[in-house]
């Protein structure tokens, strides 16, 4: 399980988080959601022990989470290729770096569910669209069967209708597999429905943990209420409005 | 005025991605132009700006990336001014105040070049030059993707006011046809380079005929999939 114990992180003089507390179980998804700057890729950064907690502790499983070997989905799709070796290299570094192998019909079985043509991993990272880098980027992170899997913005490239069929993918193979998610996204409607559970972060500080259900049905008022309040006026919560 | 511009078309690299399309905008229309990535809907955009502008309609922009409309050596002031000069403004005559209080950007000092501004900022600056004059048209591609939730519905609603009795007709721009709903009274549907559908937004979402059209319309939000 992965346990964020009363975090603080600082950068510089200003202070990125506070008192962050919260937990996965495998197998579960927890959507973060917030505005620009509430501190939500820091949160990632510090899961992933690229930023040091000025207090407190991140663990998976009681050890560092990286002996977890945690997996990855960037933000920015093609700034998270080398652009000079093609995609298939960058897909498999992890793996290689590991040791492991990946089994030809894993990677062939994701990248049919990710509906990318076959040849896309001989291609470099500019040689492909920025929706096609990203969907790439997910199969990086899926494709080494980590326990957890940390999603930055994982379907911001992506048209409506290619998020819905990736977002369903990444929730069917966790149903196989079991894996943790941790999904930051702005996009609300995709949190209400592919979360367990919705954090709201807001200058750097938790204002609530709920269900996507609480979140819809009964926000805390304030900024969660806001944000509910604004995925009914963009037409993300429609139907369950 | 109507506008109406016909045979728009575009061939990039020899493959045309724009089939030949006519359109007739009625004054104040709101129409949603939708789609899947690279079905042509910026690329329709793009050809009917051009045209209008050469029939000597005058059409407001908002690209999908203010980076399409900021130029990085130059200040935000000189853009403001750039907006009030091409619109036949006294400088300094636009209601700058009231259009950054409304898009929560009047802490931006405008002395500074556009990387100074965080994304979300620029983006609404953009839509706040748009918002300077009376055009005929605006065409907003993708405008609120760089924007937070909270932010972009605010900004939504900001058009909504700010077009209400005008005869300034809006395009809408996206693939995302749960916002184009709750925003627009007509819909477009792209495919493949052509217009396939276009009809009353109610009728497209409760009788799409296209299978473009269908795809938008069972994807169209979230929460209505099983999952």
């Amino acid at each position: 399980m992965l346990r964020v114990n009363q975090v603080w992180v600082k950068r510089g003089a200003a202070v990125a988080l506070q008192d962050i507390s919260l937990s996965l179980e495998p197998g579960r998804t927890l959507a973060v959601v917030g505005e620009s700057g509430a501190g939500k890729s820091t949160l990632i950064a510090a899961i992933l022990g690229l930023l040091r907690p000025s207090h407190g502790e991140i663990t998976w499983a009681g050890a560092p989470v990286r002996a977890c070997r945690p997996a990855l989905v960037m933000q920015e799709p093609r700034s998270a290729f080398n652009p000079v070796l093609s995609l298939r290299r960058s897909v498999m570094e992890p793996i290689v770096a590991s040791g492991g192998t990946i089994p030809a019909d894993r990677l062939c079985h994701l990248c049919d569910g990710l509906e990318l043509p076959p040849d896309i991993l001989d291609r470099r990272p500019t040689e492909v669209s920025i929706g096609q880098a990203q969907r790439v980027g997910i199969l990086r992170a899926l494709v080494a069967s980590a326990p957890l899997v940390l999603f930055d913005e994982p379907l911001s490239a992506l048209d409506a209708v290619t998020q819905k069929h990736t977002a369903r993918l990444i929730s069917d193979l966790q149903c196989e597999e079991g894996f943790a998610a941790l999904i930051v996204t702005h996009d609300l409607g995709y949190a209400a429905a592919h979360g367990d559970e919705i954090a709201v972060l807001k200058s750097g500080r938790i204002e609530e943990i709920a269900t996507p259900e609480q979140f819809v049905l009964t926000p805390k008022p304030g900024y969660c209420e806001q944000l509910r309040d604004a995925a009914l006026a963009l037409g993300a919560l429609e139907a369950a409005a | 005025m109507t506008l109406s511009v016909s045979g728009l078309s575009a061939v990039r690299s020899g493959r045309t991605i724009l089939h030949p399309t006519s359109l007739v905008i009625a004054p104040g229309a709101r129409i949603g132009l939708v789609g899947l990535s690279g079905s042509g809907k910026s690329t329709l955009g793009h050809a009917l700006i051009d045209d209008l502008r050469a029939q000597g309609r005058s059409v407001a922009h908002v690209p999908q990336s203010p980076d399409e409309a900021l130029d990085p050596l130059r200040s935000m002031a000189f853009h403001w001014q750039e907006a009030e000069h091409a619109l036949g403004l006294t400088p300094g005559s636009a209601d700058q105040r009231g259009l950054f209080a409304a898009l929560n950007i009047e802490g931006g000092d405008l002395s500074k070049r556009p990387w100074s501004w965080s994304r979300g900022m620029q983006q609404r600056f953009v839509i706040a030059m748009a918002l300077i004059g009376t055009p005929d048209l605006i065409v907003l591609d993708e405008p609120t993707s760089a924007l937070d939730p909270v932010v972009a519905a605010a900004t939504m609603d900001l058009l909504d006011r700010h077009l209400d009795g005008r005869e300034t007709a809006m395009m809408l721009i996206t693939h995302d046809l749960g916002l184009a709903a709750r925003r627009v009274f007509q819909l477009m549907v792209m495919h493949d380079g052509q217009l396939v559908e276009q009809a009353p937004t109610d009728d497209i979402l409760l009788r799409p005929q296209t299978r473009a059209a269908q795809a938008l319309v069972a994807h169209r939000n979230w929460m209505a999939l099983p999952c």
